[in-house]
């Protein structure tokens, strides 16, 4: 009995934290399918419509989907497009040094992944100043090199790849490197399928970190065409007048396609936290 | 494995090993190494953007920003939210992790759920509560209303616009931590609660004398990540107060933000951001002190 109402008073408490967790996120979804006049006609008293759409309409998406002013439609295309050539190079150029690390010998190896390890604690917010002057010294102002380039160095991706390459045993790569394969080989057709799960969860905090920034756009890019999803939703509701409705279809058009993918790829996202948590 | 690695060695590995590392090193030196060595020179000159004067100054950079009112407001605002944010956040994060801990058919549910902020971007989470935060039409004063409560006005009243800023924050960030937490309750052995619980231990103490102490690392990991995410707070107050009102939310960021891209000062702005580094590598030595003189259970 007892046991029975603790279980349910602990039931109760998840449910009403996981309202206040969930609840700004359908109040934005539901918000951006009404009009504007509705949305604050209903927005004064609790009412079962203070959430619920009165006219369903997906006017606020055509709205901001074809604005010739703000053209919604580049951004999301802008911003796939860095997020995505990002998330790749650092695949790429990060698994191949973490290999490197965990399986191969070569002089000064030890001393540079230390060299490596220390950039871990410069945050990108102390970064900003200084890469600006280096890109603006470089001209590469308002172009997407800015964006990408500064982009493809992940010191933490080497340091959570290297543990899973570790994993790997070093016999199986010896006995390919006898049957004369390079090395390069190896990495290719041995150790690449064998890290396909430590890869997602990179490819994952790599695309999201991407989809989410913020602070670097909004001092590399200055030409509005060129600009990238969470710039322009912050411009969308600093300009005065906001039309918060289109603000509400902006963010959820922002917010569904990284909702699915999470929800696909948690697994793996969590994995990702968790290991440099515990053997942080 | 050291015996493995050794086996390994051959003379051809050595350039590969180089060749493989190379693309990531020159980017760690272009675009960490020189830009930080850089900027470091230009801390000491009175660098601006516009004229592209570059004179040698000395520590005059620094020896201002300790005695400019502004900057001093912005390590103070930062504080403010630090000491709020470390305790509450920590300790709703733990709590998180202990309701979701039990393996019953809905808790996965609910992991879920409270982990879903953290997915959500900042400039959404920003805008989204700007007008959640609103004080005629938002939907917090509505329910708060409900109960009785008068209205506030989050974001326009200096006073209290920190602490809109620091309870998004926790909304946000609070789910991260639980996974974190989550993982160090999942290390702690499972029979030290059954042989507590055969010796008749309540759960609360239980929670005390077994729980807390041996999550001890993981808290501590907890508590350094969130003190340096905390001085590095800049996208949620951008979005949210824009620093507003009257200056009350300008963090150091913020402060390094506006200097170096609106009054183009790079050289002060320089300065600014190397006290914030010294600042975060402070907390990052105590870290590897600490964590590395703890044995991991």
């Amino acid at each position: 009995m007892r046991r029975q109402v603790l279980r349910t008073i602990h039931f109760l408490l998840m449910t009403v934290i996981a309202v206040v967790c969930l609840l700004p996120i359908v109040w934005m979804v539901l918000g951006s399918m009404r009009s504007y006049e509705e949305l604050f006609q209903y927005a004064t008293q609790v009412s079962w419509h203070l959430l619920v759409p009165v006219n369903w309409t997906f006017q606020n998406y055509i709205d901001v989907l074809f604005d010739d002013q703000h053209p919604f439609l580049r951004y999301v295309f802008n911003t796939l497009f860095v997020a995505s050539t990002v998330t790749v190079l650092v695949l790429l150029i990060n698994s191949l040094a973490a290999f490197a690390f965990a399986k191969l010998r070569f002089r000064g190896s030890s001393v540079i992944f230390v060299l490596f390890m220390s950039a871990l604690i410069i945050p990108g917010e102390v970064m900003l100043v200084p890469n600006y002057m280096l890109i603006n010294n470089l001209g590469w102002l308002n172009s997407f090199k800015g964006l990408i380039i500064p982009s493809m160095l992940s010191v933490f991706g080497i340091f959570l790849l290297k543990q899973f390459f570790e994993e790997i045993p070093t016999e199986i790569l010896e006995s390919a490197r006898l049957d004369g394969a390079s090395w390069l080989k190896i990495y290719r057709v041995i150790v690449l399928p064998a890290a396909v799960p430590a890869m997602i969860t990179l490819g994952i905090i790599t695309f999201l970190g991407n989809w989410d920034a913020y602070l670097w756009p909004l001092v590399v890019i200055n030409d509005d065409r060129k600009q990238l999803i969470q710039v322009a939703i912050a411009n969308f509701t600093s300009m005065a007048g906001t039309e918060w409705t289109k603000v509400l279809a902006a963010n959820t058009i922002a917010t569904v396609p990284i909702l699915i993918l999470f929800f696909v790829l948690q697994r793996y996202y969590i994995q990702g936290i968790t290991m440099s948590g515990v053997k942080g | 494995m050291i015996l493995g690695k050794s086996q390994s060695l051959r003379k051809g590995d050595e350039i590969t090993g180089i060749l493989f590392i190379l693309p990531a090193f020159i980017l760690l030196l272009v675009f960490v190494f020189i830009p930080m060595a850089r900027a470091f020179y230009y801390s000491f000159t009175d660098y601006m953007l516009v004229s592209g004067s570059k004179t040698f100054v000395g520590f005059k950079n620094y020896v201002n920003l300790l005695q400019d009112s502004k900057f001093i407001a912005s390590i103070k605002h930062t504080f403010y939210f630090a000491i709020i944010v470390i305790p509450v956040q920590s300790a709703i994060a733990l709590g998180l992790a202990l309701l979701v801990k039990p393996q019953y058919k809905y808790t996965g549910f609910f992991r879920t759920a409270f982990f879903v902020p953290v997915v959500i971007s900042t400039a959404v989470a920003g805008t989204v509560f700007k007008l959640i935060y609103n004080r005629d039409f938002g939907l917090l004063n509505v329910l708060l209303g409900a109960v009785g409560i008068p209205k506030i006005s989050f974001l326009s009243n200096a006073d209290i616009a920190m602490n809109g800023v620091i309870i998004l924050g926790i909304w946000k960030a609070a789910g991260f931590f639980m996974v974190v937490f989550l993982a160090g309750l999942n290390n702690v052995p499972h029979d030290l609660y059954e042989s507590a619980s055969v010796d008749g231990a309540s759960k609360v103490k239980q929670f005390f004398y077994i729980t807390l102490p041996l999550l001890k690392r993981t808290t501590a990991f907890v508590i350094i990540i969130t003190t340096i995410d905390a001085f590095k707070l800049s996208g949620l107050v951008f979005v949210l107060t824009n620093g507003g009102p009257n200056s009350s939310t300008e963090t150091i960021v913020y402060f390094i933000y506006k200097t170096a891209f609106e009054q183009m000062k790079m050289g002060y702005a320089s300065a600014a951001a190397f006290i914030l580094f010294f600042m975060i590598l402070i907390i990052s030595v105590f870290q590897m002190f600490f964590l590395r003189s703890k044995v991991n259970h």
